[in-house]
């Protein structure tokens, strides 16, 4: 038997309807027509109906852009709602206040003893990833980061994970921000230019709170530069990565082995800060092979309750970066900042080498650390007290290992693969710390792809040695001088 | 139910009308997709799986509106994001929601290459031919002669044409779905919701890249009533953007993807993780006469294996307790350049791992011997192919070598072999390592390819007997 039944009619709600009028022609009853007054609560003109010969088609309801405007019927008016009170709360909050999601925490899951690897520093680095629980990659071949990217290409389906060569670096990152914005691991290998490419990302990634480490070999530039070792990118890694209030902890491994350890660490911090993290190496160090300790652990990740996972319980989660109001995105910078604060107040890392009966301090990160060590040696071999302050976080710059020793140095010798950019860091970092009186600044910098030597190092420390702290003030009119001169 | 928000407390905090309101212009067709594609969300019960990526342009805030896993994306971006979330969680609804600046200007390359890899997400397209959210700037899809606000004298020569995205999107393999829809009257409506909707059933059955591109209405920037508008797009629009489908197969699906591994034996070994001790044979650190951190130079062309006996010798180190490294070189040809390395082995620490000035160099070739020979350190070691260097360069500081390791590679048969010869008399002429602790690394370095070790063996031995034959004959 046939059944009939009434299909419902539609309900405008006048204040949802912007009059736009793309109901009237919809209706093939003509039941609509435009209206003719003014809505007190919007200045626009609703549409008028007169449903006495609607059969209940819905036509007009599918020609309504308007969620609310024509309604199905509707036994109270959504206008009658309380009105919500608007506050200091920004888009963060709401979403907290709807999370139902509860964070799944890592697991450290014990390794059997193995013995130590004999790989480069890239391998290192990309081992280090598969042991924090990485499973997906997303990456753009440049020399010379690359042997990272082939490597987990290899293995990453061997543990059916994700390796995706992505058209471009501005494709990788954002690939990052999607896997990432899932809440899982996941990372990239590049080189200096791709890095470039990558600002855009790291900005909205920062901005919209969305971990991911990005290991950047550094090589020679400015432009395509060449392939040589450099360390031209501390600027842009510790001025702050891409447009806007942004800032990463930036890792400067030395070895192989810390190559694996700060990439481990780099996912952990990640996702406890909910942030970009940077491991900046160099070109050389890249391909340095050497012994590396395998941890007695690895990382089975979890899930953090604030992922969009597509899942019922993440579905109220939102990840953006656009705050449209003003008061809004000034609360969310000073969110940000007062995170900041936290990565300076908690993760400064250095290693001090010979530095308790040390007058002259070298400075050094990455591989330029590593010749500086060797100059240590050399120089005390030569009977002078040389030592090597060597930050492992370039970002924050670890001024407190760095405060007390400085007083008993003589000089201090900046070494870096660039042209002043560690240099600028620490003289930051010196300024931030109101130590406005550190003892001279000398500096072995090289560039194009040429490490600083030993015997560079060594002579720049016994000149910067042999000037006594009270020819201070005379050997700084004279590189004055010279600067003029010159 | 419906999948658009109760209340829109992420516009403007939900504020008066806001709270139930889009913040679209009146007779804006985003309103219309948002709706449609609201209702497939749920008419196909996808809500709970569903994340969707807002562009950047209108429909930047569209998370205002759908309540769902949301997640907002650079300008262009979208797909690249969308493919980030399908691979994370295979059994998410991704769909990327773009208009016409954001996908076909800046975003060309994320989306060609997300629709080319394939991966089930839904693509929604919205073309007006114009930038909305900057205001009424000339898009991609900008029909010539249009005058916008870039392009005040009308769309002309310098400013390309217009671009058919669902046509060059059917182009590639990868996609299984291309329709062109529009919304201008009540027929073009129902396609298109039927389209959305299709669109998602086919991501829910993984069978790959759907995208519909949907023509829309711009009233504000086109400066024309809703209505006008509506039929601007049928004359302008569809006669150059034609409607329909474009393109519609029906593959198998995806294979279901299993869950990332993380089981501790299979990570051991896949990174290459040996269990057990390797086997010593040194006693203590060697007394070379070069003090606890040796500095090795190996240098020749590209293909004469010098960065392989770096690495055989730095392993035998690192196995033997003791601390190495190798830092390789080449020029920039793939094949025949030249190809230098520098090794360190340590009894703790190596402190600098270059060898500008080295205790022991391998040479291979004439040139190779020429630039490195007068770095050694006095008192050092050179030992190199005799086969190849026939007048080598005066070196009265340092202990020389000649070995003709090509030759007796030659001689075993297999020329590839030479580097394995100079491993030999690198061991015989420093006695760094003992004999046995680098044919434990040769051998590990042949584990799958046992076929070859009696050769590498026989070709280690040849080079150690070579240069004790040149001690035996100095001492007579």
């Amino acid at each position: 038997m046939a059944q009939t039944r009434e299909r419902p009619k539609p309900v405008l709600h006048p204040d949802f309807c912007k009059g736009c009028g793309r109901c009237i022609e919809s209706c093939p009853k003509h039941c609509i027509e435009a209206g003719t007054e003014i809505d007190g609560a919007t200045g626009l003109i609703p549409v008028q109906l007169r449903l006495d010969s609607c059969n209940g088609c819905s036509l007009c309801l599918e020609a309504c852009p308007e969620p609310y405007g024509l309604d199905h019927e509707s036994p109270e008016p959504r206008s009658s709602e309380p009105p919500h009170i608007p506050g200091t709360e920004n888009l963060v909050a709401i979403a907290a206040k709807r999370r139902v999601a509860e964070t799944i925490p890592d697991v450290r899951v014990p390794m059997p003893a193995l013995r130590p690897l004999v790989v480069k520093g890239t391998y290192a680095s990309a081992i280090g990833a598969l042991l924090a629980g990485c499973r997906h990659f997303f990456g753009y071949p440049i020399t010379p980061s690359t042997d990272g990217a082939e490597l987990m290409a290899k293995l990453l389906p061997e543990l059916e994970g994700h390796f995706v060569q992505a058209v471009s670096e501005v494709a990788t990152i954002n690939h990052m921000y999607g896997t990432g914005g899932a809440g899982l691991r996941c990372m990239t290998f590049t080189s200096s230019p791709g890095f470039s490419l990558m600002l855009e990302g790291l900005s909205y990634m920062i901005g919209a709170e969305i971990p991911g480490v990005v290991v950047d070999v550094m090589r020679a530039g400015p432009g395509l530069g060449n392939i040589g070792p450099e360390q031209g990118d501390i600027k842009i890694a510790c001025r702050g990565p891409g447009h806007g209030t942004t800032q990463t902890l930036v890792y400067a491994p030395a070895t192989p082995q810390e190559m694996l350890d700060l990439t481990m660490l780099a996912f952990d911090k990640a996702f406890e800060y909910r942030n970009p993290v940077l491991v900046a190496c160099d070109g050389y160090l890249g391909q340095i092979t050497g012994r590396v300790d395998l941890p007695s652990y690895m990382v089975k990740p979890g899930l953090p309750d604030w992922a969009v996972w597509g899942d019922a319980a993440h579905r109220p989660n939102l990840h953006t970066s656009i705050l449209l109001n003003e008061a809004d995105q000034e609360a969310h910078n000073v969110k940000l900042l007062a995170k900041y604060a936290q990565m300076i107040d908690r993760e400064q890392r250095a290693d001090l080498y010979e530095t308790d009966d040390a007058d002259v301090l070298i400075v050094a990160a990455n591989t330029p650390a590593r010749t500086a060590k060797g100059a240590v040696a050399v120089l005390r071999k030569q009977g002078i007290k040389a030592g090597l302050f060597r930050p492992i976080t370039l970002w924050p710059f670890p001024i407190r290992a760095l405060a007390p020793v400085l007083p008993r140095m003589k000089a201090v010798v900046v070494v870096e693969a660039s042209n002043g950019q560690l240099e600028d860091e620490l003289r930051l970092a010196l300024s931030h710390a109101d130590l406005h009186a550190p003892p001279p600044i000398t500096n072995v910098r090289h560039y194009g792809g040429i490490m600083p030597q030993m015997n560079e190092i060594v002579a720049c420390a016994r000149a910067a040695h042999e000037a006594t702290p009270s020819r201070r003030t005379r050997e700084t009119e004279a590189e004055a001088a010279a600067r003029v001169l010159s | 139910m419906s999948v658009f928000y109760e209340r829109f407390d992420r516009h403007d905090h939900g504020q008066g009308l806001k709270a139930h309101a889009t913040h679209y212009c009146p007779g804006c067709g985003h309103g219309l997709v948002h709706k449609y594609l609201g209702e497939a969300i749920q008419s196909l019960g996808l809500q709970d799986r569903t994340v969707l990526v807002s562009p950047v342009g209108c429909t930047v805030f569209m998370y205002y509106y759908m309540d769902v896993g949301n997640t907002q994306a650079a300008h262009g971006r979208a797909p690249a994001v969308a493919v980030g979330h399908k691979l994370a969680n295979p059994n998410s609804i991704v769909i990327s929601y773009q208009g016409d600046g954001d996908l076909a200007s800046i975003g060309l390359a994320e989306i060609f290459h997300a629709a080319n890899m394939g991966l089930p997400i839904t693509v929604i397209f919205v073309n007006n031919a114009i930038y909305g959210m900057t205001g009424g700037q000339m898009a991609p899809t900008t029909p010539m002669g249009l005058k916008t606000a870039t392009s005040p004298g009308g769309r002309g020569r310098y400013d390309g044409s217009p671009m058919r995205m669902a046509e060059l999107i059917a182009q590639l393999d990868a996609p299984v779905y291309v329709e062109r829809v529009a919304l201008y009257d009540a027929k073009q409506r129902v396609k298109a919701h039927k389209a959305i909707t299709k669109g998602l059933k086919l991501q829910e059955e993984r069978r790959g890249f759907s995208f519909i591109e949907v023509l829309a209405e711009c009233p504000t920037h086109l400066k024309l009533t809703p209505a006008a508008a509506e039929q601007w797009v049928k004359d302008k629009m569809v006669p150059l953007f034609p409607l329909g489908v474009i393109k519609d197969i029906s593959p198998e699906p995806w294979p279901e993807q299993p869950e990332p591994c993380f089981d501790a034996a299979r990570v051991a070994d896949v990174i290459g993780g040996a269990t057990g001790e390797a086997q010593k044979f040194a006693r203590g650190f060697a007394e070379t006469g070069f003090g606890a951190d040796v500095a090795i130079k190996l240098a020749g062309a590209g293909g004469d294996g010098a960065q392989t006996t770096a690495l055989l010798l730095a392993r035998a180190a690192i196995q033997e307790g003791f601390d190495a490294t190798h830092i390789p070189s080449y020029g920039p040809e793939s094949r025949g350049g030249t190809s230098y390395a520098d090794v360190h082995v340590a009894a703790s620490e190596v402190l600098s791992p270059a060898a500008p000035h080295p205790h022991v160099l391998v040479a291979f070739n004439a040139p190779s011997l020429a630039k490195f020979g007068p770095t050694v350190v006095p008192g050092g070691v050179v030992v190199y192919d005799k086969t190849v260097i026939a007048e080598p360069p005066p070196l009265p500081h340092v202990k020389v070598f000649a070995v003709p390791f090509a030759q007796i590679a030659q001689e075993l048969g297999a020329i590839v072999v030479k580097n394995v010869v100079a491993l030999g008399a690198l061991q015989a002429a420093t006695g760094l390592l003992p004999k046995e602790s680098l044919l434990q690394a040769v051998r590990q370095a042949l584990e799958h390819k046992p076929q070859f070790l009696a050769l590498n063996e026989q070709a280690f031995e040849r080079g150690v007997q070579a240069v004790e034959a040149l001690k035996r004959a100095e001492i007579h």
